[in-house]
């Protein structure tokens, strides 16, 4: 029980609001997201070592192929142990959304969804809603750019208006719905595979659906949003959980 | 798939997103006839390995691993679709005229609000899809995403009656290994030929 009470002031509690997503059009409706809780910063190396050990099914050697690519969890010393004293507390990453989705089910929590993590992400240090704010915006994009090739350390960044750590600082995130990011294959033919209400979704054309072309930081987001598979085992994906 | 941090920050930089978007999209349209090659059952990614639990069109609660046995070929629809969902059900109709009923046919609803058992039923009968070798699967939201996920299908909703989603047939053998996977319309030749290789 212990446990469960520390493990539920590590996360923040997020107010019911509104936002308006990258692709929306001006007159589109904002979407409604409903209060939550949220992991004050992202999963690390040491949560997720404690994870495999107590879940062998998930450590690498030993996790289904239908839920990793062959690279899960690559950098690790062994199976179960993430790395040295200075790596454990980095975010864990090189982990799939298959094994994301686990790590959070088995603390009684999920991954949050698209709606809610950029709900979250468009909060300043000030302000809960600086989406439109350019100042904002380009300290997330020198953030991002500025981003260490090896993860550091977990909980050092400035917390935003909610609390939240890590939000743009040091990887992207796994969301629960991540793949609702939809890019049609043959959008442009005839025969399209999705209706013309679903435009603003392909990226060619996604500057001129978008609510903000110059948005690059969130741009950034989905592109990488499509461009991976649950399976994906990428070094520069982590994650935290919702509640 | 593996995303390079250099490459993402080039082109976050130069503000060339699209090069990060739209290259996996090219991927996916230049897979329309790729086939996997099969791997030895062992360590192949088998769907089967899901553990989520469904509804199928009669109302029985059913595993993904009940599908075990022989090949099936899946794709996901929502009844109330009116825009592609009929293109995408011509297609693997004709995938099953063109086999033999060794070959069953997996229809997965995406709109679990709706598509109850009852509604998938009278789908089914609507479109004369025999129940000797279709499955109708009803889910929850959470084991829809997984199993979408572990498809490669990705979905939207957009409204109450428009759900976003890529028209993708797969074939899987009968251990549940991916085979064969065609988005649009253009490669039910080729996803003909390789069910039939697989009755064989």
């Amino acid at each position: 029980m212990r446990l469960a009470v520390l493990a539920l002031s590590s996360m923040v509690s997020i107010p019911a609001g509104s936002y308006r997503p990258l692709y929306s059009t001006p007159d589109a409706p904002t979407i409604h997201v409903g209060a939550f809780r949220l992991d004050r910063t992202l999963v690390t190396r040491a949560d997720f070592q404690r994870f495999v050990i107590a879940h062998p099914e998930w450590q690498r050697g030993k996790v289904k192929a239908l839920f990793a690519e062959p690279a899960y969890l690559a950098g690790w010393k062994s199976p179960t142990v993430a790395g040295d004293v200075a790596d454990l507390n980095r975010p864990v990453t090189s982990v799939s959304w298959f094994a994301a989705r686990a790590y959070c089910a088995a603390q009684g929590k999920r991954l949050p969804t698209v709606d809610e993590w950029e709900y979250v992400a468009a909060a300043s240090a000030r302000r809960r809603d600086a989406s439109a704010d350019p100042e904002f915006r380009r300290h997330v994009l020198a953030t991002v750019a500025a981003r260490p090739r090896v993860p550091s350390s977990v909980g050092r960044s400035a917390p935003n208006a909610y609390g939240v750590q890590d939000v743009h600082d040091l990887v992207w995130e796994w969301t629960e719905d991540w793949n609702s990011v939809v890019v049609p294959d043959d959008s442009r033919s005839a025969g399209s595979s999705v209706d013309a209400r679903d435009h603003h979704l392909y990226c060619a054309s996604a500057a001129l659906g978008a609510r903000d072309p110059s948005d690059y930081p969130a741009f950034a987001r989905f592109a990488v949003r499509a461009s991976l598979t649950g399976r994906s085992t990428v070094n520069s994906v982590g994650f935290r959980c919702a509640a | 798939m593996s995303l390079s941090l250099p490459r993402l920050r080039l082109s976050l930089l130069l503000g060339a997103l699209c090069l990060a978007g739209c290259a996996p999209r090219r991927a996916e349209s230049s897979r329309t006839t790729a086939s996997v090659s099969p791997r030895s059952a062992a360590d192949a990614p088998s769907l089967y390995d899901l553990t989520s639990r469904w509804k199928d069109h009669r109302g029985e609660e059913v595993s993904l691993s009940s599908l075990r046995g022989r090949p099936r070929a899946i794709a996901a629809i929502y009844t109330h679709c009116t825009a592609t969902c009929p293109l995408a059900l011509g297609e693997i109709k004709r995938i099953a005229a063109a086999t033999d009923s060794s070959v069953g046919l997996v229809l997965v609803s995406l709109d679990p609000a709706r598509d109850t058992p009852r509604a998938l039923a009278m789908y089914a009968s609507e479109h004369g899809l025999d129940p000797a070798r279709w499955t109708l699967l009803a889910g929850s939201d959470a084991d829809i995403r997984e199993l979408a996920a572990a498809l490669g299908i990705r979905y939207r909703r957009l409204d109450a009656d428009a759900i976003a989603h890529a028209n993708l047939i797969t074939i899987v053998d009968a251990n549940g290994v991916v085979v064969h996977q065609q988005t649009g319309f253009d490669g039910t030749a080729d996803a003909i030929r390789i069910a039939q290789s697989l009755t064989h």
